[in-house]
C-alpha cells in the first residue's frame, strides 16, 4: 500500500483552474520531488495535501485514510508534517520551547494542564537539537537563529512527532552552498524515517536528493519519473528547464 | 518560578502586608480604594489571559463582569442569600455558563479574526448594558442598591479590612492560577495559537477547543470579580457591564503591556490610585489626558512599560557585548 496517495486533485479558484486531475503518490521511505515553474500549481496542490486548501474533488489517503476533506488538526494527528516556505516558527520562543510545542501538540487538554508529558518529551528534544546541529542555540530564543537555522528548526519541529509524511515546501531558499548540503542530509536521514515529499525549485538539488520527481505545469501533471528520466524528458526541458 | 515572577508575587504578597499599616492611620478610603484595585485586577488577569496569552481580543470582559456582579447582588437582595462562598460559587456557574455560549458562538467554527473577535465582544458589553438600563426586574438605571455585607462562616464581613483580604485572597488565588497555567505546557500551547494560529493547528493542536477553555477560564475570572465588586461596594449599576469599564480594562493592558500580568496590574493600580482625585481637578481634561497617555504609549512604547525593564536589560547585554568585543 502507498504511504501517501494524492487522486484525480482539481482545484479552482474562481474561473482559473489551478489543478486538473493531479495524482501523485509518495511511498514509505521514499524521497519525492515536485517542480514547476512559478504558477503551475506545486503550492496549490501541496496546501491541497497538508489540509490548508480543500480541493474541489480528488483524494488525499495517507496510510489509505481518507483526509481530503479534513481540516489541518485532523491530517497532522494522522501522521501529516509540515515546513512551510517561510519558517513558521515561533520566534519568541526559545529552541527547546519550540520542539515542545511541537511534541505536546497530540496531548489532551489535561495531560497540558498537568504538563504530563514534559519529562517524556525531554530526551526527544535533546535528540532532534543535535540531529539539527542546534546545541548552542538550545535555550537562545528563534528569533536570533540564522535563516539557515530556522528551516532547520522548522524541520526539526516537524520531524518531532515521528510523521508517516513531511511535506518540504522549499526547504532551501535562501541558504547558502553549506547549509544546503546539510539541509541535504538532513531530508536523506529523514527519509529513513518516513515518506518526503519536496516542492522546490532548485533541480540540481532535487535531482541528487530525491528517488522520483513529478513535474507540474498548468496545474497538470507533465511529467513523472526517476531524476534521469525528468532530466532527459524533452517536454521537461521545454515547460520548465529552458525558463528556470 | 522565573526571578521575575518571583518579584513580581513579593510585591503583591507585601502588599496586604503593608495596608493594615494605612488602616491604622485610619486610611480607610484607601484600603477601599485598594480593594477595588484588587477586584479590577482579577478582571485584567481575564483579559490578559484571553487577549495577552491567547490572543483572543476580548473588548467586552465587561459584561461577564456585570452579570456576575447582578447574580451576586440579586442572590443577596432577593433571596437573603449573603454567604460570600456560595455567592462565589454561583459566580462560578454564571461565569462558565456565560462564557460558554460565547465562546462556542466565536470559536466552534473556523477561524475568526482578532478584529471580529473584539466586535462581537463589544457588542455584547453594550447591549448587556442596554438591557441592565431598561430591564426593572434588575433595577434599571439604579441597578441594585443596598446590598448587604457578605458573611462568612456565618459572620458578617462588616469592615473594609476583612473584604479587603477577602478581595486580595482570590486575587492571589486568581494570580496563581494563571501563573500556574502560563508556565504549564498548556501555556506553551495557548501561546502557540496567539502566535499563529493556523501553525499550531498544522501540529495538530485544536485550536478551538484550546480558545474555547481560555475563554470560559477567564470568563469565570471576571465573573468572580464582578461579584466581588457588588459585594465590597453594596451595589451594581449598568456601568459595571458597559463600554467604559471594558474600554479601561483594555487601556490598563495596553499601558502595562500586552503578555505580561505586572504591567497591566502596575498600570491599573496607578489609574485607579490617581482617578477619582484627577475627575475632580480636572473632570474634562482627565479623560483626554488618558487618551493621550495611551496614544503616546502606543507609540513609543508598542508593548507597553513592561518593555521600558526590557529595553533597559536589551541595552544592558548590548553594551556588554560591545565590551567584549
Amino acid at each position: 500500500m502507498k504511504l501517501l496517495e494524492v487522486v484525480g486533485i482539481s482545484k479552482k479558484f474562481g474561473n482559473l483552474a489551478a489543478l486538473t486531475d493531479v495524482s501523485i503518490h509518495v511511498d514509505a521511505n521514499e524521497i519525492v520531488g515536485l517542480i514547476g515553474p512559478n504558477g503551475s500549481g506545486k503550492s496549490t496542490l501541496l496546501h491541497s495535501i497538508c489540509g490548508r486548501t480543500i480541493a474541489d474533488g480528488g483524494s488525499v489517503l495517507l496510510n489509505g485514510k481518507e483526509l481530503v476533506t479534513t481540516n489541518p488538526m485532523v491530517r497532522a494527528k494522522s501522521g501529516m508534517a509540515i515546513k512551510f516556505q517561510l519558517a513558521r516558527i515561533y520566534v519568541e520562543k526559545t529552541v527547546r520551547e519550540n520542539l515542545m510545542i511541537s511534541l505536546q501538540a497530540k496531548d489532551g487538554m489535561w495531560s497540558l494542564i498537568r504538563s504530563g508529558t514534559s519529562k517524556k518529551f525531554m530526551p526527544r528534544i535533546e535528540e532532534l537539537i543535535v540531529e539539527f546541529q542546534l546545541v548552542d542555540y538550545a535555550d537562545t530564543e528563534a528569533k536570533y537563529l540564522s535563516h539557515g537555522q530556522q528551516q532547520w528548526l522548522e524541520i526539526a519541529m516537524a520531524m518531532a512527532s515521528n510523521p508517516s509524511i513531511l511535506l518540504l515546501d522549499e526547504p532551501t531558499a535562501g541558504m547558502s552552498p553549506k547549509e544546503r548540503a546539510d539541509t541535504a542530509k538532513l531530508i536523506k536521514s529523514a527519509s529513513a524515517k518516513c515518506g518526503v515529499l519536496i516542492v522546490e525549485h532548485d533541480l540540481d538539488f532535487i535531482k541528487n536528493l530525491c528517488d522520483r520527481i513529478t513535474v507540474l505545469h498548468h496545474g497538470s501533471v507533465a511529467a513523472s519519473g526517476t531524476p534521469k528520466e525528468i532530466e532527459d524528458d524533452p517536454k521537461v526541458k521545454e515547460v520548465y528547464l529552458t525558463r528556470v | 518560578m522565573k526571578k521575575r515572577t518571583r518579584i513580581g508575587l513579593a510585591i503583591v504578597c507585601a502588599i496586604p502586608i503593608l495596608s493594615p499599616l494605612l488602616f491604622m492611620a485610619g486610611n480607610d478610603y484607601l484600603i477601599q480604594a485598594a480593594t477595588r484595585i484588587f477586584i479590577y485586577g482579577i478582571l485584567v488577569l481575564s483579559v490578559e489571559m484571553c487577549w495577552g496569552q491567547t490572543g483572543i481580543f476580548t473588548f467586552g470582559q465587561a459584561a461577564f463582569f456585570g452579570v456576575g456582579g447582578y447574580f451576586a447582588g440579586f442572590l443577596a437582595t432577593h433571596e437573603n442569600i449573603t454567604d460570600i462562598g456560595l455567592i462565589l460559587l454561583v459566580a462560578v456557574a454564571v461565569g462558565i455558563l456565560a462564557g460558554t455560549l460565547v465562546a462556542l458562538f466565536l470559536f466552534s467554527g473556523k477561524r475568526v479574526g482578532e478584529l471580529y473577535v473584539a466586535l462581537v465582544t463589544l457588542v455584547i458589553s453594550f447591549v448587556c448594558e442596554k438591557l441592565a438600563n431598561s430591564w426593572t426586574f434588575v433595577g434599571s438605571g439604579n441597578g441594585i442598591p443596598g446590598i448587604p455585607y457578605p458573611t462568612i462562616f456565618g459572620k458578617t464581613l462588616s469592615s473594609s479590612i476583612g473584604l479587603f483580604f477577602v478581595a486580595f485572597g482570590i486575587f492571589a488565588l486568581a494570580m496563581m492560577m494563571c501563573i500556574g497555567i502560563i508556565q504549564s505546557q498548556f501555556g506553551l500551547a495557548i501561546n502557540a495559537v496567539r502566535d499563529d494560529e493556523e501553525r499550531a493547528e498544522f501540529f495538530g493542536y485544536n485550536r478551538s477547543a484550546l480558545q474555547i477553555a481560555i475563554f470560559i477560564f477567564s470568563a469565570v475570572l471576571a465573573s468572580v470579580g464582578g461579584a466581588l465588586f457588588a459585594l465590597s461596594e453594596g451595589f451594581i449599576s449598568p456601568s459595571s457591564l458597559g463600554l467604559a469599564l471594558s474600554t479601561s480594562t483594555v487601556l490598563w493592558v495596553v499601558l502595562g503591556g500586552k503578555g505580561t500580568f505586572f504591567g497591566p496590574l502596575i498600570a491599573l493600580a496607578l489609574l485607579e490610585s490617581v482617578n477619582v482625585e484627577m475627575r475632580s481637578i480636572l473632570p474634562s481634561l482627565w479623560q483626554i489626558l488618558i487618551g493621550v497617555m495611551l496614544l503616546l504609549t502606543m507609540i513609543f512604547l508598542p508593548k507597553g512599560l513592561t518593555s521600558l525593564g526590557e529595553k533597559s536589560r536589551n541595552n544592558r547585554k548590548n553594551r556588554e557585548q560591545s565590551k567584549k568585543s
